[in-house]
């Protein structure tokens, strides 16, 4: 009796110690969501409740993880099971802890998790890329062409590939931020919240996450659908629905 | 276009699957102070990948297309 008394706590001793890779919170999702599904290096994902808040994480025998293939379709296999049933808070990729900084951190955050949990409750994130490469010959009109700037001095050449530069880019932003408009007028109404990122850069990028109620998720994708045939000089990306990475301000 | 280069198309998709789940999980998310336990250089690194495929893998969804089309009409 005395040495399977010594073993068991030897075994809880064992659990203590070892860390944790956590996925994702929700106060909604239950043991079920999670019992068949394989997580970080094969381990099995378990419920870890404080503060009325479950975290979904899984033992990990190690304090770094690399970013792989394997490793990033595991958590996101993990947290898009639980968003199958409800809709978490997804940590970010490589979230190692212990189980007792996880118990101080839901307990001294509860509140403010608990808040997010609510601005995001029912709700999916949609991704939206937009690639738009334009004609050389726009560009050339912005500042001159080649020859112009071959024709001149050393001084003139720098002057006016600078001046093709700034008005190349000062188009690009506004042919961004005109993107960004229009597809804030082709999404409005059906979106709880947007987060756009303009990247005028070389190619016209735009990111933007939408957070859409799931009863409106069909509704979402037909004008987007639409919206696609009307610009057909834009490139889309779009992918989802996503756990609400993009909507979570509960930082360190 | 040839089955080979359409399957490499095919292949790229799968990668941009892959681009997108990074972009996600890399970058946000909730963070517990002094918890991440990875580094990322470059997240910017992501969205050259995702120019560089994005056209090309709508290229191959068109050429997709336009088979199935042609094989319902019998041609």
């Amino acid at each position: 009796v005395t040495s399977k008394f010594a073993a068991g706590a030897a075994d809880l001793l064992v659990a203590a110690l070892m860390n944790l890779y956590v996925y994702c919170l929700s106060d909604e999702v239950t043991a079920g969501a999670v019992e068949n599904v394989v997580g970080m290096a094969g381990a099995r994902p378990r419920l870890v409740e404080h503060a009325g808040i479950s975290a979904v994480a899984s033992e990990y025998d190690d304090e770094k993880i690399a970013v792989t293939r394997e490793n990033v379709l595991a958590h996101e296999r993990v947290v898009r099971r639980v968003l199958t049933e409800t809709t978490p808070l997804p940590f970010r990729f490589g979230t190692i802890v212990g189980e007792a900084r996880l118990a101080s951190y839901l307990d001294s955050q509860q509140g403010r998790l608990k808040a997010q949990l609510e601005r995001v409750r029912g709700a999916v994130e949609m991704s939206v890329k937009i690639i738009w490469r334009p004609e050389a010959k726009e560009i050339e009109a912005a500042g001159g062409g080649d020859e112009a700037v071959e024709a001149g001095g050393r001084g003139t050449r720098f002057l006016l590939g600078k001046r093709r530069e700034l008005l190349g880019e000062g188009t690009m932003k506004e042919r961004a931020e005109g993107v960004s408009a229009w597809l804030g007028r082709t999404v409005e109404g059906l979106v709880r919240e947007s987060s756009v990122s303009l990247r005028p850069s070389e190619n016209l990028v735009l990111a933007a996450s939408h957070l859409v109620e799931r009863s409106r998720l069909a509704d979402y994708r037909a004008a987007l659908g639409r919206a696609k045939t009307e610009r057909p000089e834009l490139h889309f990306l779009t992918s989802g629905a996503w756990p609400p990475y993009s909507f979570i301000s509960v930082g360190p | 276009m040839a089955d080979e280069e359409l399957e490499q198309l095919l292949d790229e998709e799968r990668e941009l699957s892959l681009l997108e789940t990074l972009d996600h999980v890399l970058n946000r998310g909730l963070v517990i102070a002094g918890e991440i336990t990875i580094a990322v250089a470059d997240i910017d690194l992501i969205f050259v990948g995702l120019n560089v495929l994005v056209s090309s893998v709508e290229t191959a969804h068109e050429v997709l297309k336009e088979r199935q089309q042609k094989e319902t009409s019998g041609e």
